[in-house]
């Protein structure tokens, strides 16, 4: 009886060809999308983890509270021992310290007189370490036009470049940032530009500067202090299970509710945007799966029904020469699955191969991103991740066989005191 | 005997009342008749066929099967009747389109779950009464239709069946093709003892039945014995 159905759907174009398909394109779709709206998220998670928030990130408990308005004054004391303890405890972990300061960055003529002023939110790192210019994406984002390079020395900064063209600044100019060291007095402090940069998102393009981390501690009067201590899982991706656990020991350990002074830690997910598109990356592919399978079934049905009608000579003929009902049935839910089985596989290499090339290319939206202040990708990336490679055949299959079961029940209706009328057409 | 009907009554709803198809039919079919049922259309010729093919019951009396009571019937019995026992030819042919001629007359062995082999001989031997082991492999639209009811033929008889019924065989066939049709299946009536029963109104085929079963309104009115045509 297989032999019968499968070459039924092979010949009958009629029969096949329409479900077959709908069920790839449903497939190829479920794939693409899932696979690229999870490396659209998975890259907005990374960019966020690696400029702003880490996999987990260490500041004072007062720190933690005002974060947003820098306050350095509440700044980690005693880094290097507090590092090489975590270093210990978390040996899963790379962990980096940075410093970031607001201030004013001022342009000075050839006399030394002020010529432009503007905003600056500085970061500081450290220049040294080739996994955080990597991971910061400084070295992609030099604009190389103007021979941009990283700093090599101490006294060199990189300014957005953005900045540098507003107010005619040229590599080699010198410039000087103008704030508060931590401990309020106020901060002079001269740079020569070593290079621009530009990241293509607005919010990390408009007046960023970075210095090295070394310089930075100087000037603001933060030896052995730091804003901030980033953690990375050292097989790069965020995991939250394992970000969870080592909050729980770390807090424990080391986090004081009498002094807010005292260490406390963040996770990826405590950022609550970043918590909803972790969790959407975790759902994308069983709510696009969903979503499919509904929208399918109902193309499926509608299909089934067509398919119904058109043999309705066949399946007659069928009920005559002593076919149950029941069996008749069974057999358009074979069809189903061999449909479904034909179309899914030939989907789920059609969207990995789409997911594939979009992984490796991307789409480049910067030209509309140009005023977007989320931190996001400006190229759209595709992500290859394991289950893309069977979560096609859910809606795949499930969709056909629903289709198909819900077409097939008008064979239940038929009356078989009327198949020689019938069949007299 | 093959078929036996007592007091057989059929009623069809119409609105608030009831159309009565078929009333008080009485009749006796035995092994190897070759038997038609003639009458005007409306005269209750094809819901006779129907029920004595299992396909629908009667609302009064009954009609005993191959010693089956038609009436106490499941559904599921009554297919297994079908599959086993009963062969259908129909007007217009009926064959499955994306198969092959071997395939089409092999469907009725799939569903009574022979063994490759043993469908394979019963098929091949189907299509030698009819004819047609070369047309083995074609395709329904690639052969005549005289062809196709003989393919049709080869698949009511290929599972050695008891009773063969056709309604009106030769209705879309010319004067040739029906007399072949019938020639052919006239022979495996005699050659088998397989019992057929017609519905028609075609005078070409009455020329070759050994019985036929006037129906008017729904009854018999005339049940003779008749000498027919040498093969």
């Amino acid at each position: 009886m297989f032999k019968f159905i499968y070459n039924g759907i092979i010949r009958d174009i009629n029969r096949s060809l329409l479900p077959i398909i709908v069920v790839t394109l449903g497939v190829f779709f479920t794939i693409f999308l899932s696979g690229w709206i999870q490396g659209v998220l998975f890259d907005m998670i990374e960019i966020n983890a690696n400029f702003t928030n880490g996999h987990v990130k260490v500041m004072t408990q007062a720190y933690a509270e005002n974060e947003s308005q820098i306050p350095n004054d509440l700044a980690i004391i005693g880094v290097e021992e507090l590092m090489d303890s975590i270093e210990k405890d978390y040996p899963e972990m790379e962990w980096v310290s940075r410093i970031q300061f607001g201030g004013l960055l001022d342009v000075p003529d050839k006399n030394g007189e002020t010529r432009a002023q503007g905003a600056a939110v500085a970061k500081a790192i450290d220049f040294s370490n080739e996994k955080e210019i990597e991971r910061l994406n400084i070295r992609k984002a030099l604009v190389k036009d103007n021979n941009s390079r990283l700093p090599k020395k101490s006294g060199e900064i990189l300014i957005s470049d953005d900045f540098a063209k507003r107010f005619h600044v040229n590599i080699r100019d010198e410039v000087s940032i103008i704030g508060s060291t931590m401990y309020g007095s106020m901060m002079f402090s001269n740079y020569i530009v070593c290079g621009t940069l530009r990241f293509g998102n607005q919010l990390l393009d408009k007046g960023a500067a970075i210095v090295d981390i070394a310089d930075a501690r100087r000037y603001l009067e933060m030896e052995d202090a730091s804003s901030e201590i980033f953690g990375y899982f050292k097989e790069g991706e965020y995991n939250n299970e394992n970000a969870l656990k080592i909050k729980n020991t770390f807090t424990h350990k080391y986090t004081k509710d009498d002094d807010e002074y005292s260490p406390t830690m963040k996770t990826l997910t405590d950022d609550q945007n970043l918590g909803v598109y972790l969790s959407m990356t975790e759902n994308m592919s069983a709510i696009m799966v969903s979503v499919l399978i509904f929208i399918l079934s109902i193309v499926l049905w509608n299909t089934g029904l067509i398919g119904t009608m058109r043999r309705y000579s066949e399946f007659g003929v069928r009920l005559a020469l002593g076919e149950q009902k029941k069996d008749i049935y069974k057999t358009l839910i074979y069809e189903a699955i061999i449909i479904g089985l034909i179309g899914s596989i030939t989907g789920t290499v059609l969207g990995l191969i789409g997911v594939y090339v979009l992984q490796e290319n991307g789409l480049d939206i910067s030209g509309m991103m140009k005023n977007i202040t989320m931190m996001m990708p400006t190229v759209f990336k595709a992500k290859l991740t394991p289950n893309l490679f069977y979560i096609g055949f859910i809606p795949g299959l499930l969709a056909m066989i629903l289709g198909n079961a819900l077409a097939g029940r008008a064979i239940f209706k038929r009356n078989t005191a009327k198949l020689f009328k019938e069949l007299e057409v | 005997m093959i078929v036996e009907t007592k007091h057989l009554i059929k009623k069809f709803p119409v609105g608030k009342s009831f159309f009565t198809a078929l009333n008080d039919i009485n009749i006796h079919i035995d092994k190897g008749e070759f038997l038609g049922l003639v009458g005007p259309s409306g005269s209750g010729k094809t819901t006779l066929l129907n029920i004595i093919g299992s396909l629908d019951v009667p609302t009064e009396g009954n009609a005993h099967v191959l010693g089956k009571s038609i009436k106490d019937l499941s559904a599921k019995e009554s297919a297994i009747l079908r599959n086993r026992h009963i062969g259908f030819i129909f007007q217009t042919y009926n064959l499955f389109p994306v198969y092959s001629v071997y395939e089409n007359v092999e469907f009725a062995l799939l569903l009574q779950k022979k063994t490759a082999s043993e469908r394979k001989t019963a098929v091949m031997q189907a299509l030698e009464w009819v004819g047609l082991t070369d047309k083995a492999k074609a395709r329904p639209n690639a052969i005549s239709g005289g062809e196709c009811q003989r393919v049709a033929i080869a698949r009511a008889m290929v599972k050695n069946p008891e009773l063969v019924i056709a309604d009106e065989p030769t209705a879309n066939l010319d004067k040739a093709n029906s007399f072949h049709i019938l020639d052919t299946m006239k022979k495996l009536n005699k050659e088998l003892s397989t019992t057929f029963i017609f519905a028609t109104h075609d005078e070409k085929v009455m020329k070759f039945l050994d019985r036929i079963i006037y129906l008017e309104d729904g009854k018999v009115i005339n049940d003779e014995t008749i000498k027919t045509e040498s093969l």
